[in-house]
């Protein structure tokens, strides 16, 4: 089994919820991005002419995934872009914690062709877990919208 | 009755419930929570342990409450209420919201439905233009970090100042449209690179700007209603939703990462995390008081220059001045805030999420036009459904922190009420009913479906009945814009 992510349809009724999974955490990291991705717009329906390259580092995984989850909402509105496609590589480092570079691409909002979703205010703790079970990364993430 | 709860819930009238402190360990204080009995059987589990858990909360006053349009939130439920001693108790982002003064705001004009419904898809097109809405929408006003720092220390009056609005304008504004001690150096830059080209903008999720109509049978205090320049005969409104947009979720964001800290240094510990939160009187509690008021003026600027962008867009539809079409500002209110406020316990800092402020007649804080009728209150229904005209009253003094409902509540979730229709379906059937609607988002629109809401009449009612609040009117839709 891959990565993958579901929107939740009886969690958090005013805002968006959802469960992202992977093999590693590095593929739970990318579901994760990708259901953030979806809940702003179709990636498929924008282009790729802008890029961010963003690192950080954490000692815990899921504050890890919580700041960078945030960091796309963040350039969603200081760039006022949605997103095409994200690059991530999780590395553990030496000190025990981990560094993530993420690369994120998609373009300025114009409306024209691209199929705009939810205006994501916020990543929320409400809910939020990122737990490995039998071998399987999940995460649960409530989006305020 | 059964509710989605096995605590105890105590009935003291039939639209006041009470959670005694022995329901949950650490309660401080009863939960209070104001519902008919239909309502709060509704009601989702959220309710009954958020509203439980805030009770539990360090220097809470009398009661932790809930209003009928409550459902689950993060920390604090929505329609929470909760005031807290200015010397021991806390503050608590959870308790405002992501996004800070949230807030609700009408206009009004001399317009009738007969004069709008020939040129209705002309305005809504001119209003969708003017007023930009959904997910990275950017303002007309240009800022830079100055001209920001303008907008987060005067609100509303920052505009008035560069010619969004009238001078007037503001006695119609909780607070005059600014509050005092807003601090711009409290802010992080990544607030402010949020915010800096965001104001004049709708947002998206349930925030949406309406022109509404206001028949005569639909007025249910024809007096008050006079006064606050509501005339019924199919009068046509502008109800605004909004709030502080990307920058006040920052603001919320960054300080609960402060709180998350700040809590074990204070030996704070909270139920749930997102009740994150420090003594109002430490320095952290201070700061996020400061970045919370710069957030709060943010959002009645955004309101205000939104309210210019409509008036501009009326003019040019109907070819005259805005003064000349009688487009007075009704009133503007938030329903996201934490504000200090004297009752009888003292000074309280009193929490408002998803609840609105609804002072009585007599406050001193109301303009004098208002102060015999009590606190306009401003409530947004479903966009298929409509919306209410309120009044505050003395029992809300007495009884709730001079606080009432917001709006009308979720019941269904965004991911379900997408499943349930086709946003292009919904768009046609409410065409068909005579309510025009233009959304960035289909999408969006579904999620916004009025079957996924509480019906709004059901919850004015417990608060009408309940008497914390007054019915005015009722305004029913006919153009919507979302984002």
């Amino acid at each position: 089994m891959s990565s993958s992510f579901h929107f939740l349809d009886d969690v958090a009724t005013a805002d968006l919820a959802f469960d992202a999974s992977g093999d590693s955490l590095q593929e739970v990291f990318q579901a994760a991005t990708c259901a953030v991705m979806e809940a702003l717009a179709d990636p498929i329906t924008v282009g790729s002419s802008w890029r961010q390259t963003i690192e950080r580092t954490d000692e815990d995984p899921a504050e890890l995934l919580f700041d960078w989850l945030s960091d796309l909402v963040y350039w969603k509105d200081a760039a006022g872009v949605v997103f095409n496609r994200s690059e991530l590589t999780l590395r553990r480092q030496e000190n025990d914690g981990w560094a993530l570079t993420g690369v994120l691409y998609g373009e300025p909002v114009s409306g024209v062709g691209q199929t705009l979703r939810d205006d994501v205010k916020g990543v929320t703790k409400h809910l939020y877990r990122l737990r490995q079970a039998q071998g399987r990364w999940t995460v649960r993430v409530v989006l305020d919208v | 009755m059964r509710l989605h709860t096995e605590m105890r819930v105590n009935r003291i009238t039939d639209e006041v419930w009470e959670i005694p402190i022995t329901e949950k360990s650490g309660m401080l204080v009863p939960a209070r929570i104001y519902a008919t009995p239909t309502i709060l059987q509704s009601m989702d589990v959220g309710v009954f342990e958020q509203v439980t858990n805030v009770a539990c909360l360090p220097g809470i006053a009398r009661y932790a409450l809930c209003m009928p349009d409550g459902h689950w939130g993060y920390g604090f439920p929505i329609g929470g209420v909760a005031a807290f001693d200015v010397r021991s108790g806390v503050i608590s982002p959870g308790g405002v919201g992501y996004d800070v003064n949230c807030g609700m705001r009408l206009i009004r004009t001399d317009l009738t439905l007969e004069d709008v419904q020939p040129t209705l898809e002309r305005l809504m097109t001119e209003l969708f233009r003017r007023v930009p809405a959904g997910v990275g929408a950017a303002g007309f006003v240009r800022l830079n970090r100055e001209s920001l720092d303008g907008v987060m220390t005067k609100g509303a009056r920052w505009c008035i100042e560069e010619g969004y609005g009238w001078h007037r304008d503001l006695a119609h504004i909780e607070e005059g449209g600014c509050i005092a001690g807003a601090d711009p150096s409290k802010v992080s830059d990544q607030a402010v690179r949020r915010g800096i080209n965001q104001l004049g903008t709708l947002g998206s999720g349930n925030h949406y700007l309406e022109v509404q109509v206001v028949s005569n049978d639909r007025v249910f205090d024809h007096d008050t209603a006079a006064t606050l320049g509501i005339t019924g005969h199919d009068q046509v409104v502008i109800m605004v939703h909004c709030g502080s947009r990307g920058f006040g979720h920052q603001v919320a964001s960054d300080y609960l990462k402060v709180f998350e800290k700040a809590m074990r240094r204070y030996g704070i510990s909270v139920k749930d995390q997102q009740l994150a939160c420090a003594p109002f009187a430490s320095v952290e509690g201070q700061d996020y008081f400061s970045a919370m008021n710069c957030a709060a003026n943010t959002a009645f600027a955004n309101r205000q220059v939104i309210t210019h962008q409509i008036r501009e867009a009326f003019a040019h539809v109907f070819g005259t001045s805005a003064e000349e079409l009688g487009m007075e500002l009704v009133y503007d209110v938030a329903h996201n805030i934490a504000k200090v406020e004297r009752y009888a316990e003292g000074d309280l800092l009193v929490h408002r999420k998803g609840s609105t402020r609804a002072f009585g007649p007599g406050s001193p804080d109301l303009p004098p036009d208002f102060r015999k009728i009590g606190q306009p209150v401003i409530c947004g229904g479903s966009m298929e459904t409509g919306s209410y005209l309120l009044v505050g009253t003395d029992r809300a003094m007495n009884e709730t922190f001079g606080s009432t409902m917001h709006g009308s509540g979720r019941t269904m979730s965004r991911a379900q009420a997408k499943k349930s229709i086709r946003g292009e379906q919904l768009q046609q059937e409410m065409k068909r009913r005579g309510i025009l609607v233009k959304a960035v988002s289909m999408s969006g629109l579904a999620e916004e479906a009025g079957f996924a809401y509480k019906n709004i009449s059901e919850v004015v009612e417990a608060v009408d009945r309940a008497g914390i609040t007054k019915k005015v009117a009722e305004l029913r839709p006919i153009g919507n814009i979302k984002g």
